[in-house]
């Protein structure tokens, strides 16, 4: 694994987010099970179902690379202890890059 | 420059071929991403915050136009049309694609380049000083050396499993720009007589635990150097720590062992490799691979140039880059030139695919060909007449490369911290813009003389805060972000640990402390020669510390 995220409780809503193996862009999962890179599709997972989620997503190896659970409020909204990492994860660098730098 | 064998061109182009394999298997699934993971840090690719990360090795940091004018292509074709330069005087592509990096590493080989050992725990890319063979104060070209190391360290079979990565820099001038004092292996070029030999300093490092290498031989002869690095080299993957990550650096080692039991194993087993399998490298390899660095063949010049002093008399702006932005050049009339990839509130070490294109053109127009990365983040020229500087200038100008900040403020060395890294525990860019902004003020930049600012986002000092001689380094409290300072650090021949000045700092704080700090060193300065690092020197941290936490 390449994230080593700190451990959330059962109860606390999460999502399940990777990289897409083949171009590296972020992925989360929605609520059918598929993957997207729009944020306002995000799911909540809590307890087993998360579990079954994840374990779902690492099945997945051709796909996505090393998922894991990322705190999320009921809605699906980044929230919690590490909400300046995933926002800037979900919305790339907070400053202008490149030609636009 | 070092050129390529047929041998090394087939290696190469094999390497890619190999990856190109493992990269279909790991898309098709059949590789796990555990099982590829070591095979991609191989090739220099990084899976980071939002992408995969590919580091192209720049040997010693040296390129040519042609070189440099393929990673623009990279840049522009795979990626978003910038690269990043390291303080490894490496490349990195930040947005580059899985499936895509076969085919780069298929148009890198086009030009003599790869990506073989930038990570891994092996020996990674020597590093040198960003002037060798241009600069005045050099005994001789350091080039050559790290070419020699590089070819033995490459592929070598003992040492491709090491308790760590290992990086080693040389330098050969007695001003160290290579920052030899925080290297796995530092080596100083010396001469005894008509005899060249290395003084080997050990075990310096950066990151969790920073340590200043230790002297372990203060001359080991030319011909005997790889002999004595196998033996360093064997000294530590038998008995580095391989149960710690954390404690797996050869500077651990030494500092565990203490430098009288280290230097007597590094001994024990250097005269068991004399007397067994010694390599004892050939004065006709030696020289063999000194003729690839044979200086340009550089026109006679005057000392002065006309048409240098006349744009200087007409232009301030020109004037100011030409006494902060050259360095003395060995021949008369010519200079090396530093590209700044350090604009006021841009991203210490980008360069876009045209800069990089400008500059190409440039070392290929008016510079021998010849271009460098430094350690510090910035490109140079090292051989550039002083007739010439004017057009170079106004090609500068035109492509953005022409701030004057050459080791000013804010020629700030920034790692790409939480806007990049997945490891970063809080962002460096934009804290290193804002501190830029407060000190942008030309004037004021070069009343304040060299002081070097370095910010890391993270304990592995990526931005090697612990050297700068203010550092900041970013740090996670809940959630929230905060910027420790540290004072005094330096990675020059007087190389030191900055100490922790106290609590950190809001990012919004920062750059205001920071003004502080140096206003105070300005009121207290004995004249506007004594440096910052010389006034932190003389009276004590305490009046520094005192300004840093001020009421703003």
């Amino acid at each position: 694994m390449t994230s080593v995220r700190p451990k959330l409780k059962p109860d606390t809503p999460k999502a399940v987010t990777a990289w897409e193996t083949a171009t590296g862009q972020n992925v989360w999962m929605t609520a059918s099970g598929s993957w997207t890179q729009d944020v306002s599709q995000i799911a909540a997972f809590t307890g087993d179902e998360a579990e079954t989620r994840l374990a779902e997503a690492m099945a997945q190896e051709g796909i996505v690379t090393d998922p894991y659970f990322m705190e999320v409020t009921e809605t699906g909204e980044i929230t919690g202890r590490e909400t300046l990492r995933e926002t800037i994860r979900a919305k790339g660098p907070t400053v202008s890059y490149g030609e636009g730098a | 420059m070092y050129r390529y064998d047929e041998f090394d061109a087939r290696i190469v182009s094999e390497r890619v071929a190999q990856f190109r394999g493992q990269v279909d298997r790991r898309l098709s699934g059949e590789l796990l991403e555990d099982e590829f993971k070591p095979l991609r840090l191989q090739n220099g690719v990084y899976l980071q915050l939002h992408a995969y990360m590919l580091r192209v090795a720049i040997p010693y940091g040296q390129l040519n136009g042609r070189q440099l004018r393929q990673l623009a292509i990279v840049a522009r074709d795979y990626d978003r049309n910038y690269g990043h330069f390291t303080t490894r005087q490496n490349i990195q592509f930040n947005w580059v694609a899985l499936k895509d990096i076969p085919d780069v590493l298929a148009k890198l080989a086009e030009v003599e380049m790869h990506a073989i050992q930038t990570s891994g725990n092996c020996i990674r890319n020597v590093t040198s000083d960003h002037f060798a063979g241009a600069t005045k104060d050099e005994l001789m070209d350091p080039r050559p050396w790290c070419e020699i190391i590089r070819q033995w360290s490459t592929f070598h079979p003992e040492f491709a499993f090491l308790p760590r990565k290992f990086k080693i820099a040389v330098t050969a001038a007695e001003h160290d720009r290579a920052a030899i004092r925080v290297h796995d292996i530092g080596l100083h070029i010396r001469k005894r007589g008509d005899v060249v030999g290395f003084e080997v300093h050990v075990g310096g490092g950066q990151g969790r635990t920073p340590h200043l290498a230790t002297l372990v031989n203060e001359f080991v002869p030319e011909a005997e150097l790889l002999d004595y690095l196998e033996a360093i080299m064997r000294v530590y993957n038998r008995f580095g720590r391989r149960d710690n990550k954390y404690k797996a650096r050869i500077k651990i080692l030494v500092s565990e062992l203490g430098e009288a039991e280290f230097r007597r194993l590094v001994d024990a087993e250097y005269a068991a490799q004399r007397e067994n399998e010694k390599i004892d490298l050939p004065q006709a390899e030696i020289d063999r691979i000194h003729a690839y660095f044979s200086p340009p063949k550089l026109a006679a010049k005057s000392d002065t140039s006309a048409a240098f002093e006349a744009l200087k008399a007409e232009d301030a702006e020109f004037a100011r880059w030409a006494r902060i932005n050259l360095h003395p050049h060995k021949t008369p009339g010519y200079t090396s030139v530093t590209v700044s990839l350090k604009p006021i509130g841009g991203l210490a070490g980008d360069a876009t695919d045209a800069q990089m294109m400008t500059v190409a053109h440039l070392a290929e127009t008016y510079a021998y060909d010849d271009i460098r990365v430094s350690h510090a983040q910035n490109l140079v020229l090292p051989h550039v007449a002083l007739d010439d500087l004017p057009d170079v200038y106004r090609e500068m100008k035109a492509a953005g490369l022409h701030t004057a900040n050459e080791s000013l403020i804010t020629d700030m060395i920034v790692c790409p911290g939480l806007d990049y890294c997945n490891l970063a525990n809080a962002r460096s860019i934009p804290v290193g813009q804002a501190v830029q902004q407060v000190f942008a003020d030309p004037d004021y930049q070069e009343d304040i003389g060299r002081l070097h600012i370095n910010i890391s986002g993270c304990i592995n000092a990526c931005g090697h805060h612990h050297v700068g001689h203010i550092g900041i380094l970013g740090v996670d409290k809940k959630g929230e972000e905060f910027y420790q300072i540290t004072f005094g650090g330096r990675a020059d021949e007087k190389a030191a640990i900055g100490d922790i000045a106290g609590p950190g700092l809001k990012a919004d704080d920062v750059p205001g402390a920071l003004k502080r700090v140096v206003d105070t060193y300005r009121e207290l300065r004995a004249d506007k020669s004594e440096l910052f690092i010389e006034t932190l020197a003389r009276l004590g941290h305490d009046p520094f510390k005192e300004a840093l936490y001020a009421a703003g």
